[in-house]
């Protein structure tokens, strides 16, 4: 890969495998490469393969073989402290949203923002803006757990964006939402990667990926089966 | 917001979070300091008495004959190559008969068909006056008396010896005192993080999945550590000090006050006190959320 290249790419996966005891092979010879800017789907049945993906690109778990890179960083040698610094510019949206229940939607959307030490100003106004944009902030002081599932799944999402970061990772992000609230959800996405931000979204939701431009990958038994614009991956899905 | 203002609302949301757990090491640091800071003042006030004493406090040196010039300037080195003294006096045989008859006021006359050089010449010496120098007056006296020409060596060796042991026995208790404050704070510390860990770690394993730096995560423990040690050692000289006052008050009465002056720590060893326990504590709290926290 050339440096102009390596330059525009964020995300580099060279036969990534991951094997969970005592057999599961959750991702085989995976290769992939995200450029800067895109806005990728990645799509497949419950089990295979997605989450572990993500959690691996995220830094969470270790691949057993292969080789990833993301923002230039690989992530077999990099540092504890680059590490840090690095998911600091990576937004997470976990499939269990990791929300802390006894703080408020406020404070839990705040974590993202104080680490990267963002003035208090600039972490009242983004979150108001993203509990707007979310219609949440009525309940920006309400105690996360006390919130339904669909609720927290958005506080989880805007807590992802907030810091305003360079690659947004979304584990099934549209899962606990109705039909008009995954429809926001996706519109804060696009507007993100509008301004540059890319983003890797593992979701079930059809619905939520079609549009154009945008790339879909499909994971099947842990390996990669098609990455296709997704006019053409939905065709091949119709014919199966 | 810069690191220091972040880590210092990361330790006040912790404190306000935690501080049931905190206060019981709290009371912990404050009794330890009280025990401890008790009785090193006793001891220092002890010490202030033995830097106290008087003049009697020498030791006199029997010759059994008068030194002429270079003897004398042979035994002062002798004496100053074993310790430093405050002063060395000489006193022949006709002042030591001088002083005698003095001594005897209205019965000088016992003294009319004794020859003025019955009594032998000696030297006085006045060791400093400080507890160092007490506690090695015996083994001066025992070194004097290896001297050639000397008799006898005479000092108040009793009270000396009752006053030094009661010194080394408050050393000893001072030092497990300040043993126990240091085991019971280093362990309270330590018993405390972990509580204080175990209870946020949800909130630590997200601040980690945020890209929450070592010391964003570690610095507020060091802080609370640091808080806990000011504010319990406060405390325990507050509490030292209402102690002071009540005793000096209700039971050190005239005739202990014009004997000895009783006295509390001055400034700046209560600063030092206070700023060692933040030390101990803060130390106590990194080296134990070094210990459960590596991240």
């Amino acid at each position: 890969m050339s440096g102009e290249e390596k330059k525009l790419t964020m995300i580099d996966l060279a036969r990534v495998s991951k094997t969970f005891p005592p057999d599961v092979h959750a991702l085989a010879d995976v290769s992939l490469r995200i450029r800067r800017g895109e806005m990728i789907f990645l799509t497949g049945q419950s089990g295979a393969g997605k989450t572990t993906l993500l959690r691996m690109l995220c830094g969470i778990d270790c691949p057993d073989k292969g080789y990833i890179e993301i923002a230039g960083y690989d992530l077999s040698r990099i540092s504890g402290g680059e590490m840090q610094k690095l998911r600091r510019r990576i937004g997470v949206a976990y499939q269990d949203f990791k929300l802390l229940p006894d703080k408020t939607v406020a404070q839990n959307i705040a974590y993202s923002m104080e680490v990267s030490y963002r003035s208090r100003p600039f972490i009242r106004s983004q979150t108001e803006k993203l509990l707007t944009e979310l219609h949440l902030l009525d309940k920006q002081d309400a105690l996360a757990g006390k919130l339904s599932r669909g609720e927290q799944q958005r506080v989880s999402i805007a807590r992802a964006v907030a810091n305003e970061p360079e690659l947004i990772l979304a584990d099934e992000p549209t899962g606990n939402l109705d039909a008009e609230t995954a429809l926001l959800v996706t519109q804060l996405f696009r507007s993100y990667n509008e301004q540059g931000t890319t983003l890797l979204i593992a979701t079930h939701d059809q619905a939520i990926y079609d549009f154009p431009g945008s790339k879909v990958i499909k994971i099947e038994n842990g390996r990669l089966a098609i990455q296709k614009p997704p006019t053409l991956v939905k065709k091949a899905e119709g014919k199966e | 917001m810069n690191f220091l203002l972040a880590v210092f609302s990361q330790t006040w949301r912790s404190i306000a979070e935690t501080w049931r757990t905190q206060l019981l090491s709290l009371i912990t640091i404050t009794l330890s300091v009280l025990i401890f800071t008790f009785f090193y003042l006793v001891y220092s006030n002890a010490l202030q008495v033995g830097s106290r004493l008087d003049n009697d406090l020498r030791l006199i040196v029997y010759l059994d004959e008068q030194p002429d010039a270079n003897l004398q300037q042979e035994y002062q080195h002798k004496i100053e190559k074993f310790d430093q003294v405050e002063r060395i006096e000489f006193v022949g045989k006709l002042e030591a008969y001088d002083r005698f008859k003095g001594q005897l006021d209205d019965s000088q006359d016992v003294l009319k068909d004794i020859p003025k050089d019955f009594l032998p010449p000696s030297i006085e010496i006045y060791p400093r006056r400080n507890l160092e120098s007490l506690s090695r007056i015996k083994g001066f006296s025992e070194y004097l008396e290896t001297m050639p020409g000397v008799l006898k060596v005479q000092y108040g060796r009793e009270w000396v010896e009752r006053f030094y042991s009661f010194i080394q026995l408050l050393r000893v208790v001072v030092f497990l005192s300040g043993s126990l404050l240091i085991l019971t704070t280093t362990f309270m510390i330590g018993h405390s993080i972990r509580l204080t860990v175990f209870s946020r770690k949800k909130e630590l394993e997200l601040l980690r999945l945020v890209g929450a730096s070592n010391s964003y995560i570690r610095v507020p423990f060091f802080l609370e550590g640091a808080l806990l040690g000011a504010l319990g050692s406060t405390a325990g000289i507050a509490a030292l000090y209402l102690l002071f006052r009540w005793i000096k008050t209700n039971f050190a009465g005239q005739a202990a006050q014009g004997m000895f002056s009783f006295s509390f720590f001055s400034t700046s060893s209560v600063c030092m006190i206070i700023v060692l326990s933040i030390l101990l504590c803060a130390g106590g709290s990194f080296v134990s959320i070094r210990k459960i926290l590596s991240v």
